[in-house]
């Protein structure tokens, strides 16, 4: 066993638990601060915090003219995407590793998770 | 005000347990969201999906920086989990809603007493498949181990992807025993991959929950930033209490949960 040598508890991260790490940080990170910037113009806001989420398609609309829902629903989707965003960055860690198998596993693991949201839209 | 604050605590709590034991915290959410707090039963699951999401996210975090996460079998495994949740919807129309929560509940009695009468971890060994190991600072020592029982493993994170898609709750309950007592994954391991695990099922629903408009940023925003600080806490319990004692605090999580499931599919509250 590998015990003494050198300082057992710091651990190197592989690419792949490098990428993951990554990519979960940065959508943590996105993702609090739209909220908070959100919260913040919902204090401002005569309505109050809002209690619905903003459709898609109206997204970039209300982001211009500073509504708090959308900055908090923004933060919302970020949260939501994230797992998707790393499954796709797996796939590319796999990839540069060489190892077709799990790329293929993990492709799969995509291709279900996008088919679930389709089917479950209608 | 008050409200957010109130929302903010309960969620910093199922933040730390749903990270610390890798079942993401839905559990204590949901009945505290729609009894407590009078949320609407679906904008309650809708919130706290997107509290498991946040979970898994920032618990991996300290978990794969630590070497402690299972990337491979957690993936393997995903696809399980993923197509049993599709699937969810071809079960409810073949059995009625509270068979299956009783059943439920009475696979939660049978997993915590069988943890319960291990008293502590299994005894890893170490094999050719997916091997991997990391340091424990409760134990001063490097765990190594391999896993076995792929197959049996891949059955039953289907089933468990089957239900948890079916019932909106349960996922990491049952991937913990199973990666743990039949897959030779030592607890911290499981633990670690588990709260990777549960990030892409409850996506998938929290995708799902938005665009039918479930979601209400005035619960889910103060949910999931509460969570987020939790999520920072549990893992830290877990890389650093001993594995008995995390199995002991799981056995009792687990019975609370199968006693809820019971009384769900009697017909009461929660």
């Amino acid at each position: 066993m590998s015990q003494g040598a050198g300082t057992p508890e710091k651990h190197v991260m592989v690419p792949i638990e490098r990428m993951v790490s990554r990519i979960l940080m940065t959508g943590i990170a996105v993702s609090v601060a739209l909220m908070a910037i959100g919260l913040v113009l919902g204090l401002f806001d005569r309505q109050g915090m809002p209690t619905h989420v903003v459709p898609l398609a109206d997204l970039p609309s209300l982001l211009r003219s500073f509504d708090p829902a959308a900055y908090l629903s923004l933060g919302l989707i970020v949260l939501i995407a994230t797992p998707f965003v790393r499954v796709l960055g797996s796939i590319i860690a796999f990839a540069r590793e060489g190892d077709r198998r799990y790329v293929i596993i993990t492709a799969v693991v995509l291709a279900v998770m996008c088919l679930s949201v389709l089917l479950g839209r209608a | 005000m008050a409200v957010i604050v109130g929302i903010l605590i309960v969620a910093f709590i199922a933040g730390v347990f749903g990270s610390m034991l890798g079942v993401g915290g839905g559990v204590i959410m949901v009945p505290v969201l729609s009894l407590a707090f009078g949320v609407p039963i679906k904008t309650a699951i809708a919130t706290s999906i997107v509290c498991v999401i946040a979970t898994s996210s920032m618990a991996q975090t300290s978990f794969a920086s630590r070497g402690m996460t299972n990337m491979r079998l957690g993936m393997f495994l995903e696809v399980a989990t993923t197509v049993g949740a599709v699937a969810g919807g071809v079960t409810a129309v073949l059995i009625e809603g509270r068979i299956l929560q009783a059943a439920f509940a009475v696979v939660l009695f049978y997993v915590a007493w069988q943890m319960g009468r291990r008293r502590g971890d299994i005894v890893p060994v170490e094999t050719a498949v997916m091997p991997s190991s990391y340091y424990d600072p409760a134990e001063g020592r490097q765990v190594s181990y391999g896993v076995h029982g792929l197959g049996v493993g891949f059955v039953l994170s289907f089933c468990a992807g089957n239900v948890s898609g079916l019932l909106g709750v349960g996922g990491g309950a049952f991937k913990v025993p199973i990666m743990n007592l039949l897959m030779g994954v030592p607890l911290k391991a499981t633990i670690a991959t588990s709260n990777l695990m549960i990030g892409v099922t409850a996506a998938t629903g929290a995708a799902i929950f938005y665009g039918r408009g479930y979601m209400d940023p005035h619960w889910a925003v103060p949910a999931a930033l509460g969570i987020l600080a939790g999520a920072r806490v549990g893992p830290r319990l877990a890389i650093r209490l001993r594995a008995k004692v995390l199995v002991r605090v799981f056995e009792i999580v687990l019975a609370v949960f199968g006693v809820l499931m019971l009384l769900k599919a009697l017909g009461v509250g929660v």
